[in-house]
């Protein structure tokens, strides 16, 4: 199996009134582990059904292997899709499942079946092969799906939520597996999710969406770290927010003036003075600043609580209504002795300051 | 039945439980067990029924002229002879009018007999009709389920909801007409001088003799029984998860294997409780049949059963004719389920 790489050209979708998708440029490379990452609604799984062939782009072109799929239908294109609900037949045992797509190639039935075990050899499920999808346990199901799709030898797996449906421990197991498929096969895989641990953990690359906008595209690290626009650091990760206006800029940082005060963070974006901005500090950026040392972006604030979160310890502080979080790894006495006043503070070049935008809803 | 209690109380409970077995018992078993049983007896009257009111007829005759013999034999002399002759002819009406009534209680209260007999009373002829029948109510169902699968599918899956909505609208309307009108509308469309023909005439063609050739009646019941047809396949056609038809068209698979592999496997329950009520309901339908045909064409087998019932006067020939229909329907039904391996219980589900 090969994969092909994925180019959308300035590719659009509308419904009636309503712009799915606006103009958008994209290229996937082959072989690659790419997510769509975006909250329900922004035209990430309307991107995904017109790479699959499902929809018809109301412009542009989407290309695969470098091969226009205008005018190429669902089941013409070098595409398999992983529904959110997998969509395995009931009625057919779990072989003839995976051999869907070759008994539709007209592949004679004994070669069918040796390419089913193969698959399902892959896939761990060899014993499982005569049962019905519904006698099998939500993983063992998801990989039948997994085996059904990649029994067409396709160049491109979309896969649309698949694993929203498992409960957590089983999620990130097959987030592993997905992974090392993916590794072995070389098959690009476009992977959609709402989820950005997911997203996170498994791509290569991953493409944010707002509003039928794609805000930014880059490897997860830089998506996390360097965020370009405030909706993507709100919906990636945690963040400390506060806003205000840009009252100075020098050597790629700013000065935000806020009602806690003035803070100086990175300006990725260029931002001029007087441009209303919103300054973004990752909770396991922030530190408390030695006692009596008065260190530069400190905010005063009061204690609220301490939430344990395995490895994390999560602390709360407020001042004035707004609420402001700290992450600290969990080494048994970590917080406990944090209370009532106290400041906390952030290196410069651990916040970011953006332009105003809209954030994501949490 | 103690959840039942528990939902309902127990007063309610007994209602329920009073009348669904009314229901049960006095409308469905004891009708059928009657008929069941009527089929299995008739009434010897020593033969023909015809013969014996000849015969008694006969003998009231032969009391009339014995009676005329008595006037003959009184008008003679007073004598031996006469007396003889009187005697003699006394005893010859006391002997027929014993007879008669002998032969009266038969006719009156004919001796009750159980045997198979009237299962063996069918003549080539009606059988021909019989088997006819069960092979043109085949092709209705058959015939229904072509017309009405496309339906089924386009509603329960292209259209958008609210043109869904007026096309089942649509298809529910004319069923609120009377049957009868609405076979009526058929006839005039299919008359030798009805609509049809008047168009083909105006095209220069043949006329065709839909209704002498049968093909009336067929037209007619696929119209009668098609909505009993396309609501089981609507409703477990709409059931279908659409992800599983565009998974299969995302593996490959052109539109006629889809609806092969994906669609009529889970439509398989809706389509056999539609084809078991069309068939059922044609096999069983006297009216189209009786305005469609009138004579011109062959009969179906109900009208058959008509027949026996209410111009031969014959209860017991004619339930063991609509018992014979009933178990062969039956068995074929079950046959047809074997074939198409379709259980009881997906068709209760």
């Amino acid at each position: 199996m090969h994969g092909k790489d994925v180019v959308l050209n300035n590719v659009s979708m509308r419904f009636g009134d309503f712009t799915a998708v606006q103009p958008t440029n994209l290229v996937i490379k082959a072989g690659e582990f790419f997510s769509i990452l975006g909250p329900s609604g922004c035209g990430k799984t309307t991107i995904l059904r017109m790479i699959s062939g499902f929809l018809v782009p109301s412009g542009g072109d989407i290309l695969i292997g470098e091969e226009s799929m205008r005018g190429v239908g669902a089941h013409k294109r070098p595409t398999a899709l992983i529904f959110q609900s997998l969509a395995l037949f009931p009625l057919m045992s779990v072989w003839e499942n995976v051999a869907f797509g070759l008994e539709m190639h007209d592949w004679p039935k004994a070669k069918r079946r040796d390419r089913a075990h193969e698959l399902l050899e892959m896939t761990a499920l060899t014993d499982q092969a005569e049962k019905r999808p519904t006698e099998l346990s939500g993983g063992q199901r998801q990989r039948v799906a997994i085996a059904r799709a990649l029994a067409v030898e396709p160049a491109v797996l979309l896969l649309d939520e698949p694993l929203s449906a498992l409960d957590l421990k089983l999620r990130q197991h097959m987030r592993a597996e997905l992974k090392a498929i993916q590794r072995k096969t070389g098959v690009t895989f476009i992977y959609i999710t709402h989820d950005q641990g997911e997203a996170l953990t498994m791509s290569d690359r991953t493409a944010v969406m707002r509003n039928g906008v794609v805000e930014q595209v880059d490897t997860t690290d830089r998506i996390y770290d360097t965020p370009a626009t405030a909706f993507v650091a709100s919906f990636v990760g945690e963040s400390n927010v506060i806003h205000g206006r840009v009252n100075a800029v020098a050597d790629g940082f700013a000065a935000l003036d806020s009602p806690h005060g003035s803070f100086r963070a990175l300006n990725p974006g260029g931002l001029a003075v007087g441009d209303e901005a919103i300054l973004f500090v990752r909770p396991e950026k922030m530190t408390f600043p030695a006692r009596g040392e008065r260190s530069e972006n400190a905010i005063d604030v009061d204690f609220l609580r301490r939430d344990l979160e395995g490895p994390f310890v999560n602390l709360f502080f407020t001042r004035n209504g707004d609420v402001f979080t700290i992450h600290l790894t969990n080494t048994k006495t970590a917080g406990q002795d944090v209370s009532g006043e106290i400041t906390i503070a952030f290196a410069p070049e651990d916040g970011l300051i953006l332009a105003a935008g809209e954030l994501a809803d949490d | 039945m103690t959840s039942l209690v528990r939902s309902f109380g127990p007063s309610l409970t007994a209602a329920i439980l009073l009348l669904t077995g009314f229901w049960i018992v006095g409308m469905i078993v004891a009708p059928q067990l009657i008929m069941v049983e009527k089929s299995f007896w008739y009434l010897d009257r020593g033969g023909d029924a015809g013969a014996l009111t000849v015969r008694i007829d006969g003998l009231y005759n032969a009391v009339d002229l014995l009676g005329f013999d008595k006037l003959d034999a009184e008008a003679l002399e007073p004598s031996a002879e006469r007396d003889l002759k009187l005697d003699d002819i006394g005893r010859q009406v006391a002997a027929t009018k014993a007879e008669i009534a002998e032969l009266e209680t038969r006719e009156i209260k004919p001796r009750k007999v159980y045997s198979f007999t009237n299962y063996t009373l069918i003549s080539a002829a009606h059988f021909a009709i019989f088997v006819k029948t069960i092979l043109a109510a085949l092709a209705v169902t058959l015939i229904a389920f072509i017309v009405c699968y496309p339906i089924a599918y386009t509603v329960a899956k292209l259209a958008p909801p609210g043109k869904a909505a007026i096309i089942m609208l649509g298809l529910i309307v004319p069923y609120a007409i009377n049957e009868l009108l609405r076979i009526f509308s058929w006839l005039m469309i299919l008359n030798t001088n009805g609509v049809v023909n008047t168009l083909l005439a105006f095209m220069g063609l043949e006329p065709v003799a839909f209704l002498e050739s049968g093909s009336g009646v067929f037209i007619a019941m696929v119209y009668a029984y098609v909505l009993f047809m396309v609501f089981p396949i609507y409703n477990t056609v709409e059931t279908l998860d659409v992800a599983q038809i565009e998974a299969a068209r995302d593996l490959g698979a052109p539109m006629w294997k889809i609806h092969w592999r994906v669609i009529l496997p889970h439509a398989k329950p809706g389509i056999a409780v539609g084809a078991i009520m069309t068939f059922m309901l044609s096999v069983g339908s006297y009216s189209v049949p009786y305005i469609m045909t009138r004579g011109i064409a062959a009969p179906w087998f109900t009208q058959l059963i008509y027949n026996r019932f209410f111009e031969s006067n014959n209860w017991n020939a004619g339930a063991a004719y609509a018992f014979t229909l009933l178990i062969t329907c039956t068995l074929f039904i079950f046959l047809l389920m074997r074939i198409f391996r379709v259980g009881i219980k997906d068709i209760a589900r």
